[in-house]
């Protein structure tokens, strides 16, 4: 059996980045979803969609900076 | 060139071609100085910031330097810069308030776009906000303008709101009270400069990955021949991911101007 090397960081970011994909997906399907439903309210939904985007990459991000800490 | 790609100044092409640095960090850091005004050391970093900052003051002042009937292209580009800014972000967020806000909102929308633009610039290739002192002061700048504004407007209130809920059952109000004072307090100024943080960082270095690899395949074509040929997808692939930055450069700075507004907003209007 072959020996496994490099930083187990690696493997707490891959994991740190699964939450917030499944996240930013569904900010943006349903934000998609809204501005097809009323295009008139298009740039208030992509505002909140924004503001949806960040909230949910931080934590992936968090994990991102758990590499440079650990 | 690959000194500027790798960003590492004691990286020497010519004797090693890979220069892995001992530690990531030293992508970032610029400890010697350029040079040197009495007691203040002036490195790379604090260059860029200056020189951000002179371009941000400069692109204004030729934006509006006179005021025309019909103004200039120039003019019209920094006219829907600052009109984007204003109304869509300050207005648009706060509400009617916004426009007392709007100066400092263009302020760090303009620095952070052109510090963020800066990874991408020929020649630079150094993005000034991967340097954690730069996001995380703009972050406390932003902290202290909500908690004084929110306790200017609102008096103890504004702490009361937050920590004595009123609209959450009684049984919970303590936990949600202390939940929303660390995450107001504590991990919005946090957050808000890992955000700008982290994501450049993360271009800076797929980018210095990417295309370095690329570039260090190229120039190793005297050891390892037509296998440098795998530089090649390596190279189109930074390059896709050169456009890919761009996309997040601006919408980091959005997205920090973005939030800096609507953390005043509940300072300026706390919830009911």
């Amino acid at each position: 059996m072959e020996e496994i090397k490099g930083a187990i960081a690696l493997i707490g970011y891959g994991l740190a980045a699964i939450g917030p994909g499944i996240g930013i997906g569904i900010v943006v399907g349903n934000a998609i979803q809204a501005m097809a439903r009323q295009p008139e309210a298009a740039n208030m939904a992509r505002t909140t969609m924004f503001l949806g985007i960040a909230f949910t990459e931080a934590l992936a991000l968090i994990g991102f900076v758990l590499f440079f800490i650990a | 060139m690959d000194v500027l790609i790798l960003a590492s100044e004691s990286c020497d092409p010519a004797t090693e071609i890979i220069c892995a640095p001992e530690n990531v960090i030293e992508l970032f850091e610029f400890s010697v100085p350029l040079f040197s005004i009495g007691p203040l050391d002036f490195t790379r970093t604090v260059v860029l910031t200056f020189l951000a900052m002179f371009i941000v003051i400069g692109l204004l002042y030729m934006g509006f330097r006179k005021r025309r009937v019909v103004p200039t292209k120039f003019g019209v580009a920094m006219e829907s810069v600052v009109s984007f800014v204003r109304d869509d972000l300050a207005k648009g967020t706060i509400g009617p308030d916004g426009e007392r806000y709007a100066p400092y909102l263009l302020s760090i929308f303009m620095f952070i776009l052109v510090a963020n633009l800066f990874e991408l610039t020929p020649g630079i290739n150094f993005p000034l906000t991967s340097r954690m002192a730069i996001p995380l002061m703009l972050a406390i700048f932003t902290w202290l303008i909500f908690v004084i504004v929110g306790f200017s407007k609102n008096g103890l209130h504004y702490l009361f709101d937050i920590v004595w809920p009123k609209s959450v059952p009684l049984a919970l109000r303590w936990l949600v009270g202390l939940i929303e004072l660390v995450s107001v307090f504590v991990l919005r100024p946090i957050t808000l400069a890992v955000r700008l943080f982290a994501n450049l960082v993360a271009g800076h270095l797929m980018l210095t990955l990417l295309l370095g690899s690329g570039w260090i395949f190229f120039a190793a074509v005297g050891d390892i021949g037509a296998r440098s040929i795998i530089g090649i997808p390596w190279f189109l692939f930074g390059l896709g991911i050169f456009v890919f930055e761009f996309v997040v450069a601006v919408l980091q700075a959005y997205i920090f101007t973005l939030l800096s507004a609507v953390y005043i907003q509940t300072s300026v209007q706390p919830e009911h």
